[in-house]
């Protein structure tokens, strides 16, 4: 028993002594004269941007000292959350919009709205629809830092190889007979005997190139084709009551899911996903499966790498109300309960100004929010020989602000797997429209 | 006759084999992957002995990631948490079984009540109560709940400490020995059964715990090794080769201790089930 | 006299001594949260806001809107796919190795390996032998000219596949009950139906099993209970998915609770399970009795 209380003691000096254990005791760790601030972030790849940019940073600011933490998405938000409770949040952290309700309204966030007065930053160089995204009751929480919209990669071998040099431009949808883009979705849909979807004699059992995958996506799909036929999920920020399961969003949901797939140029629901999610929609496109596929910009670096055919880019086909993508961009947040504030902010400036998205549009990373920046993403792309005008065209067109509500990233979730049986044809859009808004409504009602 | 019992028994022996084999196959074949390279599980058969043997996936989920701090932790944390767990859990069987005081009768239908408390009833509480405390993602949340003993445990030892005989006690009792030296002198000697059972369950427990340090812990420098392998599971998802090798790294170590202890684990299932 | 009682107070305090941290540990870590996770599960709090009390709402709205029906139903669902099988199966064994003989013996070890396998590691073992491309399961299918299921992405393999690894890991354990239970039984009692020339299947049926059946209660108790608990496999397997196809109720606490830190709905689904459980104990106990009854014999 002596022994082993011995080892024990033993054991608790190792582990005292391994790496970063002080604070593992709770035990204050000693600093030297730097401030040292933690950026947490998810992205594997953006983290050698953003590398870049805060040794930039470093260099310009000695005093301090910046460390990224990469932090899977999967267990981001929880993990941020978490740390905050129990004040071990990073100083600055990406923040995506489905969370921002939750902390803006929890006062994870800190406020900047003075801060940005006092250091007399030009909000009218970033798209207005992003600083209107991380505001609320007209404060502001963070600056606007990237952005993506919604279009559709195309696969140019296959398109070419069935005689069609391009994806129109000018496709338009509607909910009575698909319209323009339904006829173009057919036309590239091929049988096993080589026959398109237009062709009477096409079999619809045999198909071996889908135009399209319909994925249970919100943002990658949904979104954007409630707005294009004037509908949406939420009535406005922060709302308490959705307005998903409207006339509208019906017409859409049915376009998605019925005419789609009775056309036979959607891949079986069931194929794409468990709940007709978006699980395998990347490998099809990649394995030639589909021809087109129809995600967001940041898809582009993970495609490039993974098709063995050119890639080309078309924008979203026109719906009753015109082209509407879904509008996304990322902030840096500062936990509210840092102990550097100021340094926390010199940070947020720093990213939020034009010599890191300088560096990070340059180095084909993201599209940069300050908009006179876009082309240096667009250029680095078009050198590796994809041409990604259509994402940036969206953007300066009409587009629609992602949601933004208190539980909203468990409500998205919710939402995809309440409509999953009408994506499988299990139940009607109708059904699954009042199950979803359900959900949706308890989730962003749940905090006051 | 003679022929039927060979066949009968030839049947015997295969079913058995068969038997061993589902057992030890998932292991044996995690065991060969875990010395591969990932193009070679992709390529080959999970049945293949390795044909370009390599380290490199130890050296990089030790090296890159972090299953050192994984393993220490574990370790230290199932070392405190047993040696606490079954030190003060002893004592306290032993006031039960075997000293007189006031209240006994009532505190241990206290314990009794709390042994139907399953763990997962009190995670949410736990985690409010350390992370007001400030203890979350310190080592102190991952022993401090289970350090004390638990009624389990103290049932278990009383249990046991009853059936021994009590004149031994009374002996040394009358020998003027002190109340201490009764305990550390004659009763432990006695109960070494049951210290090593209790023992057995601590280990097994600390070193399998999964649920409390998932959610007590955030930073990688803390985790303990089922935390660590969850998240690089998810992170790492379809690179077996790394993935396998770090679920080696706790697989093994309870595999050792079966094989050591065997005889006391078998019969440690029969003692914690027959009380139970 | 005078000493007796001296030693009496001795006694006292020594007791008092021995039983202090085990009782500060019962009480604080124990007791205090059993009361809190009741007082919880009348709060709406997502540890950001203040709390605010709402009675018994979230009762209501675990089952409404949070999924508890489902996850129950997941779990029972559980339940069924693993407890009888394993039941079974650990039965069949026992009887099976239910003999002296050193090869016995080493099998009859090898099979509660499992027991210590890490929950957690070994379901990223049992994930790789069921990966859809890479995995032992789908390649032996193909061998045979089937294509096997992405098992764990699929609505109707994934809870089987999870039930299959946590029968793999207990099956052993249970084994070793029954062992101790057939061999409690005195030899004479078969002799007794030998005589009445009782076919094999005849004597388990009318023999065996009646005498076996305080360990087959106990098993199947406790397996209940330790079911109605499961959470590591299906974290580390599927996450509680595909959709919800695996949400049991241990994995709807801990996203409720952990994910979206909705304490008073996470309490409310603790307290709800732990009620089933108490059931199930209380069951347990009636029949502890019995139990003890057999094994004087």
């Amino acid at each position: 028993m002596k022994r082993l209380r011995m080892t024990a003691v033993a054991a608790i000096g190792a582990l005292t002594l391994s790496g970063c254990s002080a604070a593992g005791w709770g035990l204050p760790s000693g600093g030297g004269g730097k401030v040292h601030l933690t950026y947490a972030l998810w992205d594997a790849n953006q983290q050698k941007g953003y590398q870049r940019s805060i040794d930039e940073f470093e260099k310009q600011h000695p005093n301090i000292q910046v460390t990224i933490e990469q932090v899977p998405y999967a267990s981001y938000q929880q993990k941020i959350t978490a740390q905050y409770i129990s004040g071990n949040a990073p100083d600055v952290f990406w923040v995506n919009t489905p969370w921002l309700g939750d902390w803006v309204t929890g006062g994870l966030l800190t406020d900047i709205t003075d801060q940005v007065k006092t250091a007399n930053i030009d909000l009218g160089q970033y798209y207005p629809s992003l600083v209107k995204l991380h505001e609320k009751d007209g404060r502001l929480y963070g600056l606007p830092k990237d952005w993506d919209t919604i279009a559709q990669y195309y696969n140019k071998d296959y398109l070419a190889k069935i005689g069609v040099r391009s994806v129109p431009t000018d496709l338009s949808w509607n909910p009575v007979d698909g319209g323009s883009y339904l006829r173009f979705l057919k036309r590239i849909t091929t049988d096993t005997s080589g026959r398109n979807a237009l062709d009477p004699k096409f079999d619809p059992s045999s198909v071996k190139t889908y135009a399209i995958a319909s994925t249970n996506d919100p943002q990658a799909q949904l979104l954007s084709f409630f707005a294009m036929n004037g509908g949406s999920m939420l009535p406005a920020p922060f709302a308490k009551k959705s307005s998903l399961n409207s006339p509208q969003n019906r017409q859409s949901l049915t376009f998605l899911t019925r005419m789609l797939q009775q056309a036979h140029v959607a891949v079986p629901a069931g194929q794409t996903g468990p709940n007709g999610d978006d699980t395998n929609a990347q490998t099809l496109f990649a394995s030639g499966r589909t021809a087109l596929w129809q995600t967001g910009d940041w898809q582009t670096l993970g495609l490039s790498g993974l098709s063995k055919f050119k890639i080309g880019v078309a924008p979203l086909p026109a719906g009753p109300k015109g082209r509407i993508s879904v509008f996304n961009g990322l902030t840096d947040g500062i936990a509210s309960n840092t102990e550097h504030p100021k340094e926390a902010w010199q940070l947020v400036q720093w990213l939020a100004g034009e010599q890191s998205q300088r560096l990070m549009g340059s180095g084909g990373y993201v599209w940069p929010a300050i908009e006179k920046l876009d082309p240096l993403f667009l250029d680095y792309w078009r050198r590796k020989g994809i041409d990604l005008t259509p994402f940036l065209d969206e953007a300066k067109g009409k587009t629609v602000n992602f949601p933004v509500a208190t539980g909203l990233a468990e409500a998205l979730s919710d939402v995809s797997i309440a409509l999953g049986p009408t994506y499988l044809g299990q139940s009607s859009p109708a059904q699954g429209l009042r199950d979803a808004q359900r959900i949706l409504d308890y989730r962003i009602s749940y905090t006051k | 006759m003679f022929i039927n019992r060979i066949a009968r028994r030839t049947a015997y022996v295969l079913l058995l084999l068969v038997i061993a084999a589902i057992f030890v196959t998932p292991y044996v074949f995690a065991v060969m992957a875990a010395f591969k390279p990932l193009g070679e599980i992709q390529s080959g058969h999970a049945w293949d002995l390795p044909k370009n043997f390599t380290f490199d996936n130890f050296t990089t989920i030790f090296g890159e990631y972090h299953f050192g701090d994984y393993l220490l932790n574990t370790a230290g944390v199932t070392l405190i948490l047993a040696v606490g767990q079954v030190g003060f859990s002893f004592m306290g069987a032993y006031a039960f079984a075997r000293l007189e005081f006031p209240g006994r009768e009532a505190v241990f239908w206290g314990y009794l009540m709390m042994l139907m408390v399953p763990n997962v009833v009190t995670m949410i509480p736990l985690y409010v109560m350390m992370s007001k405390a400030g203890a979350v993602n310190t080592y102190w949340a991952l022993f401090l709940p289970y350090v004390f003993g638990t009624p389990y445990t103290v049932f278990l030892m009383r249990q046991y400490l009853l059936s021994i005989p009590g004149e031994v006690i009374e002996a040394a009792r009358l020998d003027g020995c002190s109340e201490l030296r009764i305990l550390t002198r004659v009763v432990v000697p006695m109960a070494r059964p049951i210290i090593v059972t209790a023992t057995i369950i601590a280990v097994i427990f600390g070193w399998n715990n999964f649920l409390w340090p998932l959610i007590a812990t955030d930073s990688n420098a803390l985790q303990t090794l089922t935390v660590g392998i969850a998240n690089f599971n998810s992170n790492f998802a379809a690179q077996w080769n790394l993935v396998l090798a770090g679920s080696l790294v706790a697989l093994i170590p309870m595999v050792v201790l079966f094989v050591v202890f065997q005889k006391h684990i078998v019969n440690s299932v029969n003692v914690s089930g027959a009380s139970r | 006299m005078t000493t007796d009682t001296g030693n009496r107070r001795r006694q006292r305090l020594t007791a008092y001594g021995l039983l202090a941290p085990s009782l500060f540990g019962v009480t604080v870590f124990l007791a205090v949260p059993v009361i809190l996770v009741i007082a919880f599960s009348f709060l709406r709090w997502n540890l950001l806001n203040a709390p605010e009390f709402v009675g018994l709402a979230n009762y209501v709205d675990v089952f409404r809107y949070e999924g508890a029906g489902h996850a129950l139903w997941i779990t029972v669902l559980y339940v069924l796919l693993n407890i009888p099988l394993q039941t079974a199966l650990a039965l069949g064994m026992a009887m099976l190795m239910n003999r002296t003989g050193r090869f016995t013996s080493v099998v009859r070890v090898l099979c509660v390996l499992p027991y210590l396998a890490t929950p957690v590691a070994m379901a990223v073992v049992w994930q790789w032998i069921f990966d859809p491309t890479n995995g032992m399961v789908n390649t032996l299918l193909s061998a045979v000219g089937v294509t096997g299921p992405d098992w764990l992405n699929s609505n109707m393999w994934a809870l089987p596949v999870v039930a299959f690894a946590n029968i793999w890991q207990y099956v052993g354990y249970n084994m070793l009950f029954f062992l101790a239970g057939l061999q409690a039984i005195p030899a004479q009692v078969y002799e007794a139906s030998s005589i009445d020339g009782a076919s094999r299947f005849r004597q388990f049926l009318h023999v065996t099993l009646p005498l076996l059946r305080p360990t087959l209660l106990f098993v199947l108790v406790t397996g209940v209970i330790g079911s109605f608990q499961v959470f590591d496999t299906v974290y580390v397997m599927t996450k509680g998915g595909p959709g919800k196809a695996t949400t049991v109720m241990n994995q709807l606490i801990y996203t409720s609770g952990f994910q979206g830190f909705r304490i008073g709905a996470a309490s409310a689904l603790s307290v709800i399970l732990f009620l089933i459980i108490l059931a199930v104990t209380i069951a347990q106990f009636t029949y502890f009795r019995k139990r003890t009854v057999y094994e004087m014999v």
